[in-house]
């Protein structure tokens, strides 16, 4: 069943900067859909307008049918960064995200939750007092209390080490299981996506559209040392090599420098 | 080995110490009058004369009840008007140019009028601790609430509170700390404007004590007053600082003490 459908959507900044056009992608109900592509392709700007942070400037989002107009409670968001309230402890933090939840329930959602993130004795300490990757793991917390339907990621782990992140790959998966919500998660890491996504929508820059969308077909979980797998990154890595080779000069199609970031 | 030094704030003390000493010495042998300039035991004496005949309490706490006065109503007041603008710009197109030009203005440049229009007595001092109070408290509000991270109202946004939730659990304490800051300025020109207030002519506080030992010739009258000022002042702000400190608690800065 169609859970978020996103219908030719366009985004055109007040400064005249055309972000994205004709983007259409749809999930279904507990899919995870990750979103590859270049610097400045429109993926932020893509889940912003999810969200309902900014205005799109054609086209609809609609959740269950019902077309978004603004926020929604069934959608929640981890940023790139934390953005833990800083004047909040981090249970008071992971509470912030149930404000619709009776008061009992938060409390024991958040004590439930601070448990599944691996920070039990953390609830009085403060956001400062927590690494980067315990942030982060609060934010997931804060972004899942609410029994999100749609939960939205900005690149949520790019500042963490390759350690860290695949911790917290496992993590939200677990998480995921619980409640199966729609995931739509913005990435640079062709691994996360391999990892993470049923499908992975590659987008191409100037103005933003989708290039490609692959099916990924490796089984849950994934083992890395499967063949499939890296067959999987590799028609990724050349799908979004092919996206950006459409916006280069002729001549230097094949310049292979032209892959370094994912290579 | 290390010589272990005593605690830093008593290096602070080494250099008044050691002027008062030398100070007391030099008038003690006759190499000095101290008649404007009196020793430490003297204005000890002095000190201890106006505490016990209760006129040092009755000024003190009439300066302290102007300032509080004055703090009070300029501290409301920036503050209302900070969030006003603050939290919209039609009010403030309108109003900050005006409380910007105002503000040009030296406050003592006042004094003259507010005689003028309120008298000489407690109405037209208040206001002018008042105004000295406003200006700081005004522009603290004001540029905090401009300053506040739009990334932490968005996650407001994400969370679905309504504009006033975010106000109160975002802004809010987003700008509490500038807030408190702002405050403190405001109250430290509160304490120079009540000096200039009481210099303007009243029958007591410790501006009137200043003038007193002007006139009078009793330069340990002035000092007295003067120490006083700097007592009060110092513990009015801790006052603040106390109570503003479980606030605060949460932020990371490189102030420990605030
Ligand atoms: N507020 C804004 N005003 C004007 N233009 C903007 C604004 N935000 C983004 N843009 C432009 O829109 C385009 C897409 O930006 P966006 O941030 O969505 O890219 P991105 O795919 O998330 O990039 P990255 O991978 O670097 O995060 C860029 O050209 C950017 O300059
Ligand atoms: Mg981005």
């Amino acid at each position: 069943m169609t859970r978020l459908a996103i219908h030719q959507l366009g985004k055109t900044y007040a400064d005249g900067t055309e972000a994205l056009r004709d983007i259409n992608i749809q999930a279904d109900t507990g899919e995870i859909v990750a979103i590859l592509g270049g610097s400045g392709c429109g993926k932020t700007t893509l889940l912003r307008l999810v969200a309902g942070l900014d205005q799109a400037s054609s086209g609809t989002i609609s959740v269950g049918g019902q077309v978004l107009t603004g926020t929604h409670p069934a959608i929640s968001a981890v940023f790139q960064e934390p953005r833990l309230l800083p004047w909040l402890t981090t249970g008071a933090n992971i509470a912030f995200g149930g404000g619709r939840l009776t008061a009992r329930d938060r409390q024991a959602r958040t004590t439930a939750l601070l448990d599944r993130v691996g920070l039990a004795g953390y609830a009085s300490r403060w956001p400062r007092e927590l690494s980067g990757g315990q942030q982060q793991r609060v934010a997931i917390a804060r972004a899942l209390i609410g029994h999100p339907e749609i939960l939205l990621l900005d690149e949520p782990f790019s500042a963490l080490d390759p350690v860290t992140r695949a911790s917290l790959h496992e993590l939200l998966l677990d998480l995921w299981r619980d409640l199966r919500p729609t995931i739509l998660m913005v990435t640079h890491d062709v691994e996360e996506a391999v990892v993470l996504a049923d499908r992975i929508v590659v987008m191409r820059p100037k103005p933003g559209r989708v290039h490609d969308v692959l099916p990924v077909d490796v089984p849950r979980p994934s083992d890395k040392a499967l063949p499939i797998f890296d067959l999987m990154k590799r028609r990724v890595t050349s799908a979004i090599d092919r996206s950006l080779a459409d916006d280069r000069p002729p001549g230097l199609k094949s310049g292979s420098l032209w892959l370094s970031p994912w290579v | 080995m290390k010589l272990a030094w005593p605690a830093p704030w008593i290096t602070g003390l080494i250099l008044p110490l050691t002027l008062g000493v030398a100070w007391e010495l030099a008038v003690r042998h006759g190499m000095m009058s101290g008649r404007l300039m009196p020793p430490p035991s003297r204005l000890a004496a002095s000190a201890w004369t106006l505490a016990r005949s209760g006129d040092l309490a009755v000024h003190a706490l009439a300066t302290l009840g102007r300032v509080a006065i004055g703090f009070a109503c300029g501290a409301v007041a920036g503050t209302m008007l900070g969030m006003l603008t603050g939290a919209n710009v039609t009010a403030r197109r309108l109003l900050d140019p005006s409380v910007q030009a105002v503000r040009a203005i030296p406050s003592i440049a006042w004094v003259p009028l507010f005689i003028l229009w309120l008298g000489i007595f407690e109405t037209s001092k208040l206001t002018l601790i008042g105004l000295g109070v406003f200006f700081p408290v005004y522009l603290g509000v004001l540029s905090a609430i401009q300053g506040v991270d739009r990334k932490l109202i968005e996650v407001g946004r994400v969370f679905g509170l309504s504009v006033m939730s975010i106000a109160l659990r975002i802004t809010w304490p987003a700008v509490l700390p500038s807030w408190i800051a702002s405050l403190r300025t405001g109250l430290g020109l509160g304490f120079m404007f009540v000096v200039a207030a009481e210099l303007m002519g009243a029958s007591e506080g410790l501006g009137y004590l200043l003038l007193d030992g002007q006139q009078m010739g009793r330069a340990d009258t002035i000092l007295v007053a003067m120490i006083v000022f700097a007592l009060l002042g110092k513990a009015a702000d801790g006052l603040l600082v106390a109570v503003s400190r479980p606030l605060l608690c949460w932020q990371d800065t490189a102030r420990t003490r605030l």
